[in-house]
């Protein structure tokens, strides 16, 4: 049996470790565009900054690969698939045959059209380790960088950089930070604690102009610009899925077994479409959490051991200058029938938000008051009536202690 | 595989198993010495449960997973399961994003004092046979054992 995977990220090599756990005998090789071996891609910013190194930010260990005997080609793009003669070409003239294929080409950037910006000498996005040597040669103590978008990418380019260059400006469309995970409240303490760090934010405007050394913003406001990353969205990388007229809306289209609309050939991570079952819709969930259980579902099915893909939610936990953020599930309430509890001090960055519905957690937000977060996770996941527990979760910190005996005891011995 | 079970019936909530999680992982091995000059973790949380007037107690530390959410989670690799089962945190890797902390559907994982990186239990089996918790604790509320071991006893 011949295993391809496309894509040496998460889900990619979470589904080549599923299959060496199912299937000891089949060649397992995964192609990979960069020049890399598999990193943290979240850990992109982390390097960035100089807290960690190209050494740290390695996903696997060494000897994962050859433990496994999975094959890895770098530097290896894929071109086409042909599905009838169910083969894979690389740009650089190579071949592949498959029994069985994963897509797992994750992300690519959206660089919206902004006049002028071919001007610009050095304009980059911020996705993969490329990015980040092509900063790193044009950054200094000097330089004024300007990114355009406060979401998490854009957010975590910000606190890489604020402290090696004269300036950060960000600048965003949407009226706070992060506009697609957090609501009002929450994304002004976030934006106050990162302000107090060498970062100004202009919100509620766009760049509308390039020009070889600044951005014209929306309002007129003109910024000095050495250095422009475009931090706007990712979208899913559905190129070669396109090519072979698979089913796609946003993103690839997959069954609950991650297969796509043709057969032997499935797809996992950021580039699918998932289904989130709080809002009961398929979304992009472009979450490391997600690519991993998704690569590792198709990891199974590709290897004749069947299982379901159970939905998902967005899940977020990210970090700003030793402010840490966690937040699950719905949090921006517009509908109504949803309780909202809030615990707030400002003094502290202290936030705390539970989203209760119809006797369910549906949603949270936690900054800097994170303890236990996972067991507020599980009760969204585990759907859990909350009238069921041993106390009212707005009113007390979570512990175990939540559960009732029985079912405390069941968890702490079955183990999971 | 082997794992730390609480009792808690046995359960006083003196904290003991902490004190000696703290000293099996300090660099001087000492009780006293890493109280007052060795800011170490415990990977372990004693859990209190009130009802009808009445306190009970238990200590709850890493289950160690089949299935580790923790792992799943971890955006650096930092989180990973050895050979053995033992669910282990590279410090060195980890970045201390919180994402295995959001995952954790026991709330076994801490962030360590240094507020940089997280702690968890990682059974410390090196020193000895049994868990330093295990093996200190005064009232046999902690055992270590296999949960087929487990089964015939409870
Ligand atoms: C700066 C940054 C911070 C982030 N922080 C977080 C966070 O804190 N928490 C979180 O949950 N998520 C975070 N994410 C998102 C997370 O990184 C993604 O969800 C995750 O990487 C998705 O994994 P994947 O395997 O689906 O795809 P990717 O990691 O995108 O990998 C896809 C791989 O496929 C390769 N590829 C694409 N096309 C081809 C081709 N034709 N041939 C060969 N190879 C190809 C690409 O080069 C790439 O290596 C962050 C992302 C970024 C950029
Ligand atoms: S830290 Fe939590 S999720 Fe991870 S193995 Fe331990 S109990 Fe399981
Ligand atoms: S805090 Fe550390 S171990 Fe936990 S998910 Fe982040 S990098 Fe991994």
């Amino acid at each position: 049996m011949n295993y391809l995977i496309i894509g040496n990220s998460c889900a990619g090599t979470s589904c080549a470790a599923e299959i060496r756990n199912i299937d000891k005998k089949g060649n397992i090789t995964i192609l990979s565009e960069e020049n890399f071996p598999a990193y943290g891609r979240p850990l992109i910013s982390y390097f960035l900054q100089g807290k960690q190194t190209l050494e740290t930010i390695k996903y696997k260990k060494e000897d994962f690969y050859t433990k496994n005997k999975i094959t890895v080609k770098l530097n290896s793009k894929v071109q086409s698939v042909n599905t009838t003669k169910k083969e894979v070409v690389c740009e650089n003239k190579e071949t592949y045959k498959y029994d069985k294929l994963l897509i797992a080409t994750g992300s690519i950037p959206f660089v919206p059209p902004v006049n002028g910006i071919e001007k610009h000498k050095n304009v980059y996005t911020f996705l993969n380790i490329e990015s980040v040597r092509n900063i790193q040669k044009v950054v200094n103590k000097n330089s004024d960088v300007v990114i355009i978008g406060a979401g998490l990418i854009g957010l975590k380019a910000a606190e890489a950089l604020a402290e090696q260059v004269k300036s950060v400006k960000v600048c965003d469309m949407a009226d706070r930070v992060m506009a697609s995970v957090l609501d009002k409240n929450t994304a002004s303490v976030i934006q106050n604690h990162i302000e107090k760090h060498n970062v100004t934010f202009y919100l509620s405007n766009t760049a509308k102009e390039v020009k070889e050394n600044s951005v014209i913003l929306a309002d007129g406001t003109e910024l000095n610009c050495d250095v422009l990353i475009m931090a706007v969205g990712v979208r899913p990388n559905i190129s070669i899925a396109k090519d072979i007229n698979i089913k796609i809306n946003r993103g690839i289209v997959v069954d609950k077994y991650m297969q796509t609309s043709i057969k032997d050939i499935y797809a996992a991570g950021d580039c699918v479409e998932s289904f989130d079952v709080l809002s009961e819709q398929n979304k992009i969930l472009a979450l490391w959490p997600n690519a991993f259980v998704q690569g590792k579902l198709a990891g199974s099915n590709m290897a004749g051991v069947t299982k379901e893909f159970t939905g998902a939610f967005p899940l977020n936990a990210i970090g700003f200058f030793g402010l840490h953020l966690i937040s699950a599930g719905i949090v921006d309430t517009k509908q109504d029938g949803y309780k909202v509890y809030i615990q707030k001090d400002d003094t502290k960055d202290l936030l705390k938000k539970l989203v209760i519905k119809d006797d369910k957690l549906e949603g949270f937000v936690l900054i800097n008051t994170n303890e236990r977060a996972g067991i507020y996770t599980s009760l969204i996941n585990d759907k859990t009536p909350l009238s069921s527990l041993n106390y009212d979760i707005t009113k007390q910190n979570i512990g175990l202690n939540v559960f009732s005996k029985d079912i405390r005891e069941n968890k702490i011995f079955g183990g999971i | 595989m082997k794992k730390v079970y609480a009792f808690e019936k046995n359960c006083l909530g003196c904290g003991l198993c902490e004190v000696y999680c703290r000293t099996a992982h300090s660099k001087s091995k000492d009780i006293i010495k890493t109280y007052k000059k060795e800011n170490v973790d415990s990977a372990i949380t004693i859990e209190e449960i009130e009802k009808n007037g009445v306190k009970t107690f238990f200590a709850l530390q890493c289950r160690h997973c089949a299935e580790p959410k923790c792992v799943q989670a971890c955006i650096s690799g930092a989180m990973y399961k050895d050979e053995n089962g033992i669910v282990r945190n590279i410090k060195e890797k980890c970045v201390g994003c919180q994402s295995c902390i959001m995952a954790c559907p026991f709330g076994a994982i801490k962030m360590s004092v240094s507020g940089t990186v997280i702690s968890k239990c990682d059974l410390c089996t090196e020193n000895g046979n049994e868990p330093a918790c295990v093996k200190n604790c005064p009232n046999g509320a902690l055992k270590f054992m296999d949960l087929e071991e487990d089964k015939k006893i409870r």
